[in-house]
């Protein structure tokens, strides 16, 4: 196992910068997720770590032994990829051991090896079948039994789940983070599906145009997004964002747009006048069917009405989606009110969830 | 709408059709093999069934046999070639030769060449491509003369290794853009993953891409094998003595008359070489050897 170091490190394809001096540090063990948008360069980031993209300039450090000259085959790696690519002509035994074989291991090692492996990722009546003889799913797992049995410092994933239904997709989550746990190897996974970055991360690092957005745990980010477009990025259904103007009634602050009032925090950091994007996630919109009232240290708070468009009941929640003064707002309620298209709505945002974001720079406040 | 019954009578009629233009002038050249000569040349009718069947071809082209010269024009030429004037054996022997060595050659050079240019990016790799490529732009007649002489400056000339080099620089360029493409077909990642795996590039491309194109390996092999055994002009300008199947098959036809009979005969039995190594790879002809390497 080892921990990885990336410095300054710069991709280009010709004229195109598709990464921008990258700094990063993955400790050992941590299970970190590339996330972003399509194109954004986690691939590239990705297959650099495993030295299949030469590197523009910056380093690779695998511990503290710079890499960049390693060539793939030696640096310890394994990686699953994309699209599985899996070797066709070998059964799945085969292609699980192919490793090994190259490595000249004995072969009663290597049928312990991939019978643990394929104990573990349920393939044992798969073994002696053909890659096409397979479905997506045990694919995708023939792809990961290849790469545990190596042993490998850090494990490379490019979006193995991508192209799995949604239930195989979940199920196949709560695996790959089991396995991280017992193996405890270091890994760097990539998506952008940030449900996946979500659930199964010790860090997450949210890309954007090759350059890197902001890194921290989940909740972190989540709680505390540095800007509007991790904010944005972050959470499904996506927080609020209102972009609006904060004014002043009687030394007290206000966020406006149009007929819209909208209550800030105490102590935000904002001045009249100044435009702000005014993010509150879903389940800290809160939505009643009558105004809300509240106590007289909540004097200034005011609840919006709206209309209810659509409403989507997941089963735990119920989704809401309402026009706000010509915004479109969604609010999530665990509570069984039945809305139907067309009802008014009261919404109150919670003080404390709220995210203040500076019009200009996009940066929080 | 027809419908589905009629739909696949009126394929199965088409297809017999086809079938049967393409296969009737290899019937009727067999057929003429095992004919006697009154049969091949009666002035009177065109005898179709009706003869008596004789091996007497084969014996004499194939087995080495003597020529029967008997009295009565039996004979379709008049001439008394000299011994062994009909023995195809010799040929046989040296089409086999040339035909797999140079078949080998070609498909071993352009798998090399093909992994490299499908696989490796290196500087004028297109330029390279299609430089090969115009190879085959003049056809094989229009250097014919140059080729003799340099044939015979390096002491090639009418050597089973001349002829061996000179089909397997024809058919390099054709193999080569056969099986780039069938390397193309091949993910990257397969590679990628291979050497993650701990594979030398070498690794890569014998363990791991070459097992999954052998389909693409067979298909080239099989025309390469077909145009050596079948290829006339160049055999028949760098050699003299060594004669490939269609070169000693064209010295059947004398100034004194065709030897249908003896034509027929070596023909026939040329069609089956090819005809076995077809089987022999046949089942390696199937599309579709890396279907379930990437999720699709
Ligand atoms: N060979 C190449 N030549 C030029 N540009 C490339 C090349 N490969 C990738 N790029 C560019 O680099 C950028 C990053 O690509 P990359 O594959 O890393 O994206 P990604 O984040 O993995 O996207 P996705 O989620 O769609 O897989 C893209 O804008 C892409 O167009
Ligand atoms: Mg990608």
């Amino acid at each position: 196992m080892a921990s990885v170091k990336i410095s300054k490190l710069e991709k280009q394809y010709g004229a195109v910068k598709v990464l921008h001096s990258l700094n990063l540090e993955f400790a050992d063990g941590k299970f970190v997720v590339l996330l972003g948008p399509s194109g954004c360069g986690k691939s590239t980031l990705l297959r650099m770590i495993a030295g299949l993209e030469s590197i523009s300039s910056g380093d690779v450090y695998f511990d503290d032994v710079r890499v960049n000259d390693i060539h793939s085959k030696d640096r310890n790696v394994a990686m699953v990829f994309q699209n599985y690519a899996l070797y066709a002509h070998m059964s799945v035994r085969k292609n699980m051991a192919f490793s090994m074989r190259l490595k000249k291991v004995d072969k009663k090692i290597q049928d312990e090896k991939v019978a643990w492996a394929s104990s573990i990722l349920g393939l044992d009546d798969y073994l002696d079948r053909l890659p096409k003889e397979l479905s997506g799913g045990q694919r995708q797992r023939v792809a990961m039994g290849r790469a545990i049995v190596r042993d490998p410092d850090v494990f490379l994933f490019d979006e193995p789940l991508s192209n799995l239904d949604a239930k195989l997709r979940v199920q196949m989550r709560t695996e790959i983070k089991d396995l991280h746990q017992r193996l405890k190897t270091t890994t760097v996974y990539v998506t952008h599906d940030q449900i996946e970055a979500m659930t199964m991360a010790d860090e997450v690092i949210i890309m954007r145009d090759g350059r890197i957005e902001q890194s921290g745990s989940p909740m972190e980010i989540y709680d505390r997004p540095d800007n509007l477009f991790v904010a944005q990025f972050i959470g499904s259904p996506g927080m609020n964002i209102i972009e609006c103007q904060v004014a002043e009634d009687s030394g007290v602050l206000y966020a406006v747009l149009d007929t819209l009032c909208l209550p800030l925090p105490v102590n935000s950091n904002v001045s009249p006048g100044q435009k702000i994007y005014y993010g509150i996630r879903p389940e800290h919109l809160i939505a009643a069917k009558a105004p809300m009232s509240f106590g007289s240290s909540s004097e200034r708070l005011k609840t919006e009405s709206g209309v209810v468009r659509v409403v989507e009941p997941t089963g735990p929640e119920i989704h809401v989606y309402a026009k706000l003064a010509g915004q479109d707002v969604c609010s999530i309620s665990r509570e069984r009110i039945m809305w139907a298209p067309g009802d008014e709505i009261f919404l109150q945002p919670d003080l404390q969830h709220v995210h203040l974001f500076d019009g200009e720079t996009q940066i929080a406040l | 709408m027809p419908s589905s019954a009629s739909k696949s009578v009126l394929r199965y009629l088409v297809s017999i059709f086809v079938v049967a233009v393409f296969v009737f002038p290899i019937a009727w050249f067999a057929l003429t093999s095992i004919k006697p000569i009154s049969a091949v040349f009666n002035k009177d009718r065109v005898v179709v069934f009706d003869f008596k069947p004789t091996f007497d071809n084969y014996r004499v082209t194939v087995l080495g046999g003597e020529k029967e010269n008997l009295v009565g024009g039996q004979s379709a030429s008049m001439g008394t070639s000299g011994k062994g004037a009909y023995d195809g054996r010799g040929s046989i022997m040296s089409s086999l030769i040339i035909a797999v060595s140079s078949t080998f050659l070609a498909t071993f050079l352009a798998l090399l060449a093909a992994y490299a240019l499908s696989r490796m990016k290196f500087w004028g790799s297109q330029g390279y491509l299609n430089w090969v490529l115009s190879q085959r732009f003049l056809p094989p007649v229009a250097i014919i003369i140059p080729l003799v002489f340099i044939f015979h400056d390096l002491g090639l000339r009418d050597t089973h290794l001349g002829i061996i080099i000179a089909h397997t620089l024809i058919n390099i360029p054709i193999a080569l853009l056969l099986l780039k493409s069938f390397f193309d077909d091949v993910p990257i990642e397969i590679d990628q993953a291979a050497m993650i795996d701990g594979a030398t590039r070498f690794q890569c491309f014998y363990l791991v891409v070459l097992p999954m194109i052998r389909g693409g390996i067979a298909a080239t092999a099989v025309l390469c094998f077909i145009f050596s055994w079948t290829e006339f002009i160049l055999s028949l300008f760098l050699t003299n003595t060594i004669r490939t199947i269609p070169v000693k098959i064209t010295t059947f036809v004398t100034s004194t008359g065709s030897e249908w009979g003896y034509i027929s005969a070596l023909g026939t039995a040329a069609i089956i070489p090819g005809f076995i190594f077809i089987l022999l790879v046949q089942n390696h002809l199937v599309r579709g050897l890396t279907m379930g390497a990437i999720k699709d």
